[in-house]
């Protein structure tokens, strides 16, 4: 692995390309982390970002031929495309088979949610709710209200950004992300 | 005292990108799950199993390609076994009571020898007949 470590990202997938191991090897060292932080954008369980991280780079392995880097970028940002999918294609699978009722919102999580915007204010920022309680708030949402929030609220990304890395079109962006910022707001207004 | 319907969706659109946050990992979250032991092991793991589902479904593949690529063929073959079997089991030629008796018709032998001793099929029927009386007579 370590005849690799000076190479390129593109020398690199194109020796794991012909099935050179230890290149691939040397490709998952250099962006592990990347994909995992993607990953925790979507979700908080450590299992679930492991699982990310597997699923991308297994597709990533399958797709290397259709891989052509022009600068020195592309393959991290090729890389984050097939992650974003890989977490859009989980919420999916986990919107199919909610582990967290809603109901369990309407117990327990209603009142927390509600106690929390009493000791905290919107405006205070810093405060964080309960990783659990948001988490049952947003299974509320679309995979694709979650995608396009979560890329723009909280990774920060443009409209244009969002539109290269899920193949949508920026209009399809545009109003994905103004439904799903609608939605979440009907989900939030009951406790507000 | 009451909120504006855009003052109230700046106050939503707050708390929603709180939410969006608070469901995300934390850093060492992140990185713990990263620096997970065994990960490369995994991947690996998990390409060698969906290579092996690739070869398995290529196999299929490929049984089914060569299967279709030989249809013609085997069609070809069944038409001419068919037009065979009508063929041979067409009319067959007018045959005598006698060649019925006597088996096989055209028997190449036993026609040289019957025509070299002059007899006809009549008289060898009959030699044969007497024959079978004269045994059971004795």
């Amino acid at each position: 692995m370590d005849s690799f470590a000076e190479s390129t990202d593109d020398v690199l997938v194109a020796a794991a390309a012909t099935g050179d191991e230890s290149a691939f090897e040397q490709l998952f060292e250099r962006h592990r982390r990347q994909v995992a932080r993607i990953g925790g954008r979507f979700f908080a369980q450590r299992e679930q970002i492991e699982e990310i991280i597997q699923d991308s780079f297994t597709k990533a392995y399958f797709a290397l031929n259709t891989y052509h880097g022009t600068h020195a970028a592309s393959f991290k940002a090729w890389l984050a495309q097939i992650t974003v999918n890989c977490c859009y294609d989980h919420l999916r699978r986990a919107r199919r088979r909610p582990e967290q009722g809603i109901d369990d919102l309407e117990e327990g999580g209603s009142q927390e949610f509600a106690a929390w915007l009493r000791s905290h204010p919107p405006d205070v920022e810093t405060r964080l709710i309960s990783r659990d309680l948001a988490s049952k708030l947003l299974s509320r949402l679309s995979a694709d209200d979650r995608l396009v929030l979560t890329l723009l609220d909280v990774e920060g990304f443009s409209v244009a950004e969002i539109a290269e890395v899920t193949n949508w079109s920026i209009s399809k962006v545009k109003v994905r992300a103004h439904r799903a910022r609608a939605h979440l707001r009907r989900v939030l207004q009951r406790y507000v | 005292m009451f909120k504006t319907n855009s003052q109230r969706n700046e106050e939503l659109d707050r708390i929603g990108k709180l939410v969006l946050r608070s469901a995300a990992a934390q850093e060492e979250d992140t990185e713990a799950a990263a620096s997970s032991p065994f990960l490369f092991t995994r991947v690996r793991a998990a390409i060698a199993a969906e290579q092996r589902l690739q070869e398995e479904a290529g196999s299929w593949l490929s049984m089914i390609l060569v299967a279709r690529r030989a249809v013609p063929a085997m069609a070809l073959v069944a038409t001419l076994a068919a037009i065979l079997t009508v063929w041979s089991a067409g009319p067959a030629p007018a045959q005598g009571d006698e060649e019925a008796l006597f088996g096989m018709p055209d028997a190449g032998v036993e026609q040289t020898v019957l025509a070299s001793r002059g007899l006809s099929r009549d008289d060898v029927f009959n030699i044969v007949v007497d024959r079978t009386y004269e045994v059971k007579g004795k």
